[in-house]
C-alpha cells in the first residue's frame, strides 16, 4: 500500500514495523541509550505505559499531547515490552498486549479512512470485505471471549463469516492484541534485565497488589463445582486425569495460591506424593518458564471435567469468572 | 486368543499386507507412526515413535511384522522419531474428526454403521457447504471399527492450535448456541424480503440459523403434539413456570410455532425450553456428533488407510467423498474370503457380511473365512480343531 504515515501518526502505532524503524534509526546501542538521559524519559515513559496496562487503562486522549519526541515514544513501546519480559509473568504479558491493542483502537475510531484501512492491512485484515473466510477468522477469534464471536453463533456461508458494521474494528484490535502478546516474552539479555530490576521491582509489587485485590483471600465455598468436585475427588484418592491436575492447580494458582498451598490442597490425598506434587505444580504454576492459564468452561467441557453444573455456570464461559462472580456476591451479603 | 486363533488371524494379515500396500500419507518423512502387534503380551502396549523415510521402508517393515493395528500421527513432525513430543518439534497437523457409533448409538452392529454414515453425512455437508472447505481437501476412511474419520488436509489448517480447531468442532457439533444470535432477524436477506414473504425470507436463512428455528419449530410442534396434562406437566417442571403459564403457552403454541423467529425468545417458556437438556439434545441431533478431543488433540495418532483393524479384521477403507454414499462397509471393507473355517463360537452371535446374514448359535461350526476372521478378532470365537 502506497501511504507513508508521518511521525506523529507512527506514535499511535508504535508496534507497526514502520514505527519500530524510526525508533531503530535513533537507538544505535540498548545498553547506551539506558544510560543517557533521552533514554531515561523513554524509560519513564514505558514504566507509564505498564502501570497503565496493570490499571486497565482506557482513555489515552491525553497520550496524543505527550510532549515526548516521536522516536522516544516509540522507544517507549519497546523498553515497556522489555519490562514485561524481564518480570516474565503471562499475565502481566498480556496485560501489555491488551493495552497497546486498545490503545492503538482508540486512535484507529477517529483516524482517517485510508490510514486505518492501512493499519488494519499491516496486521492482516481487509477492511473492504464483508465477510472473512472460515480460516482466517478462527484464528482470529479464540480469544475473544462474547459468545458472539463463536464460529457456532456466526451467519456461515460458503466458507465466508458474515461481519456486522462495526465488528472489524473488534477483530482489527484483537489481532493487534494477539500479534503483540505472540511476540511477547522477548528473550532479554540478563545485563539489561539487571539495569531494569528497580522500574520492575515496582511493577511487579504493583501486579501483586492488583492480585491481592482482585481475587482477594482464597474462598474455596466460592469455588466453581467443577473445581470442588476435583478436590473431593483428591480428597476421595480418586486418581485424576492429567486435564484435571492442570485444571485445578492453574486454576487455583492464577487466584493466587502459591505453590506450598496447592501442595496443600494435593496432600489431601491417601497416597500423595510431596515431590512428584511439587513437580508438577511448580510446572504448571510456571516456574518451568511458561505460566499457563486455566482451561475455559468449554475445555473442561470437553474433558469431561464440567462436573456438577449449576445456574451460575450458565452466566460465566471460564471458571474463574465463576469464582470471581460467586466471591462479589458474597461481598455484598456479608 | 488362543494360539491357534492368533496364528490362523496373524497369517490371514500377512497375507493381506503381501497383496495390498497402506495408503501413505502426504509428508511421510514427517509423520510419526505406531504399531500394536498380535502377541504383545496381556497388557496392549504400542510401539511408537517410529518414523520412515519412504513408501519402500514402511511397507516392509509393515509386510515382515504383520501389526495388529497400524497408525500414523495427523501432525507433520520435524523429527517425528524423537522420543518426546517436544524432541519432535511440531510442524503442523490435519484437521481431523471422529465419528464413532459408540458414542452416538447402541445397538445391533449393522445399525450402529448405519446411524454414523448419516453423522458422517451430515458432518461432510457442513465442511463443505457452510464452512467452505475444497472437496479435493477432504479425505474419509472408515475406520475398520465402528465409524469413520475425517482427514483435512487443506494448508490453510494445518498450523491451528487446539483453539481454531475447537471453534469448527464446536460448529459442527452445535455446542455453546446462542438462542439469542440464532433466531435474530436477518442475516444476509434484506429487511423486506422478511417482510414480504416469510417464506423466501425462510429460505436465506442457512446453517445453524435455520437448523436452530427447525429444530425449535419441531419441539414446539412435538409438544403440542402430547398429552396436554402431560405437556403442561414437563413445561411446569422447568425453570420459573408455573402450571397457569405452561397451559396457556400451550393453547398458543401453533400460533407461536408458525409466527417469526425472533418473536420466539420474547416468549419466557420458549426461553425456559431452550436451555432444558431434551431441547439441548435435540441440537446435538441436528449437528453432527463428531468426537469433540479428537478435533481438538494436535498430536493424535490416527488409524492408517489401507491398513487392517486388528479387532475387526476389517480394513480401514480410504474412501473418496464422492464414493461415500455407495460405501457399504459390511461388503466393501471385508477383504477375506469363503472357504470354510471351523470356528468355536463363545455365545450365540448375529451379524451381516458379505451381503449374508448370519444368526449362529454357540458352539463348533464352519463358517467363512472373512466371518471367522471378524468373530476371532471380536473376540468371540476361537480357531476349532480338526477340519
Amino acid at each position: 500500500m502506497g501511504i507513508v504515515l508521518d511521525r506523529k501518526e507512527l506514535i499511535k502505532y508504535p508496534f507497526l514495523k514502520e514505527s519500530q524503524q524510526l525508533a531503530r534509526r535513533h537507538v544505535e546501542s540498548l545498553e547506551e541509550f539506558l544510560g543517557s538521559s533521552p533514554g531515561d524519559a523513554a524509560l519513564e515513559r514505558a514504566k507509564e505505559r505498564v502501570v497503565a496496562a496493570l490499571t486497565f487503562k482506557k482513555e489515552f486522549q491525553d497520550e496524543n499531547t505527550q510532549n515526548l519526541k516521536p522516536e522516544l515514544e516509540i522507544a517507549s513501546y519497546a523498553i515497556a515490552r522489555l519490562l514485561v519480559s524481564c518480570v516474565g509473568d503471562r499475565s502481566l504479558v498480556d496485560r501489555l498486549a491488551r493495552y497497546e491493542a486498545e490503545r492503538a483502537s482508540f486512535f484507529l475510531a477517529a483516524e482517517e479512512p485510508e490510514i486505518r484501512r492501512f493499519v488494519a492491512w499491516s496486521v492482516g485484515i481487509d477492511t473492504g470485505a464483508a465477510a472473512m473466510p472460515v480460516t482466517r477468522y478462527v484464528e482470529l477469534v479464540p480469544h475473544l471471549r462474547d459468545r458472539r464471536w463463536r464460529l457456532v453463533n456466526r451467519d456461515v456461508r460458503q466458507g465466508g463469516v458474515n461481519l456486522e458494521p462495526g465488528e472489524i474494528d473488534e477483530l482489527i484490535r484483537e489481532r493487534i492484541r494477539a500479534i503483540i502478546a505472540d511476540q511477547l516474552p522477548l528473550r532479554v539479555p540478563a545485563g539489561i534485565c539487571e539495569r531494569l530490576a528497580p522500574v520492575t521491582g515496582e511493577i511487579a509489587a504493583l501486579q501483586q497488589q492488583q492480585v491481592l485485590e482482585q481475587f482477594g483471600e482464597v474462598r474455596e465455598e466460592a469455588f466453581p463445582p467443577c473445581i470442588s468436585a476435583l478436590i473431593q475427588a483428591i480428597t476421595a484418592g480418586t486418581n485424576l486425569t492429567h486435564m484435571g491436575r492442570f485444571a485445578i492447580t492453574s486454576f487455583l494458582h492464577t487466584i493466587g495460591m502459591n505453590v506450598a498451598q496447592i501442595a496443600d490442597v494435593f496432600a489431601r490425598a491417601p497416597d500423595f506424593d510431596p515431590d512428584m506434587t511439587m513437580y508438577q505444580v511448580e510446572h504448571i504454576s510456571g516456574r518451568g518458564g511458561t505460566e499457563y492459564t486455566p482451561p475455559s468452561c468449554a475445555t473442561m467441557r470437553t474433558f469431561g471435567l464440567c462436573a456438577n453444573r449449576d445456574r451460575d455456570c450458565e452466566r460465566v464461559n471460564h471458571p474463574l469468572s465463576y469464582y470471581r462472580l460467586k466471591k462479589n456476591i458474597k461481598k455484598k451479603r456479608s | 486368543m488362543k494360539p491357534a486363533t492368533l496364528e490362523f488371524v496373524k497369517q490371514r494379515f500377512a497375507e493381506y499386507y503381501q497383496r495390498q500396500n497402506l495408503t501413505v500419507p502426504s509428508s511421510l518423512e514427517q509423520r510419526e507412526w505406531g504399531f500394536i502387534f498380535f502377541d504383545a503380551a496381556a497388557e496392549v502396549r504400542m510401539r511408537r515413535h517410529m518414523a520412515f523415510a519412504d513408501p519402500e521402508e514402511l511397507g516392509a517393515y509393515v509386510k515382515s511384522l504383520v501389526p495388529a493395528h497400524v497408525y500414523y500421527s495427523t501432525a507433520y513432525y520435524q523429527t517425528p522419531s524423537a522420543p518426546t513430543m517436544n524432541e519432535k518439534h511440531w510442524a503442523g497437523a490435519d484437521l481431523i474428526f471422529d465419528l464413532d457409533a459408540d458414542h452416538i448409538v447402541r445397538g445391533p452392529y449393522a445399525m450402529m454403521l448405519a446411524r454414523v454414515k448419516e453423522e458422517t453425512e451430515k458432518l461432510l455437508a457442513m465442511l463443505t457447504d457452510e464452512l467452505g472447505f475444497a472437496r479435493s481437501q477432504i479425505r474419509i476412511a472408515f475406520s475398520g471399527g465402528r465409524g469413520y474419520h475425517i482427514h483435512v488436509t487443506d494448508i490453510a489448517v494445518r498450523g491451528w492450535g487446539s483453539q481454531e480447531r475447537r471453534e469448527i468442532v464446536d460448529y459442527v457439533c452445535g455446542i455453546g448456541l446462542d438462542p439469542a444470535a440464532m433466531l435474530a432477524p436477518g442475516g444476509g436477506e434484506t429487511e423486506s424480503d422478511l417482510r414480504s414473504d416469510r417464506a423466501g425470507a425462510e429460505g436465506a436463512r442457512t446453517g445453524w440459523r435455520r437448523r436452530y428455528v427447525e429444530t425449535l419449530r419441531a419441539h414446539l410442534l412435538d409438544l403440542a403434539a402430547r398429552d396436554p396434562a402431560e405437556a403442561t406437566a414437563y413445561l411446569a417442571g422447568l425453570d420459573g413456570i408455573g402450571k397457569r403459564t405452561a397451559a396457556e403457552f400451550l393453547a398458543d403454541i401453533g400460533s407461536l410455532a408458525a409466527g417469526a423467529p425472533e418473536d420466539l425468545l420474547k416468549n419466557r417458556v420458549v426461553r425456559a425450553l431452550t436451555a432444558a437438556p431434551g431441547f439441548e439434545e435435540r441440537l446435538r441431533d441436528a449437528g453432527a456428533r463428531a468426537d469433540e478431543p479428537v478435533t481438538t488433540d494436535i498430536k493424535r495418532l490416527i488409524r492408517t488407510p489401507g491398513s487392517l483393524h486388528g479387532g475387526s479384521g476389517m480394513r480401514v477403507v480410504p474412501l473418496d467423498i464422492r464414493d461415500f454414499a455407495d460405501f457399504d462397509p459390511l461388503v466393501d471393507a471385508v477383504v477375506f474370503g469363503d472357504r470354510d473355517v471351523r470356528v468355536d463360537l463363545k455365545a450365540n452371535f448375529a451379524t451381516s457380511l458379505l451381503g449374508n446374514t448370519y444368526s449362529l448359535d454357540a458352539g463348533i461350526r464352519n463358517v467363512p473365512e472373512a466371518l471367522a476372521i471378524f468373530l476371532c478378532c471380536r473376540g468371540v470365537a476361537e480357531i476349532a480343531g480338526g477340519a
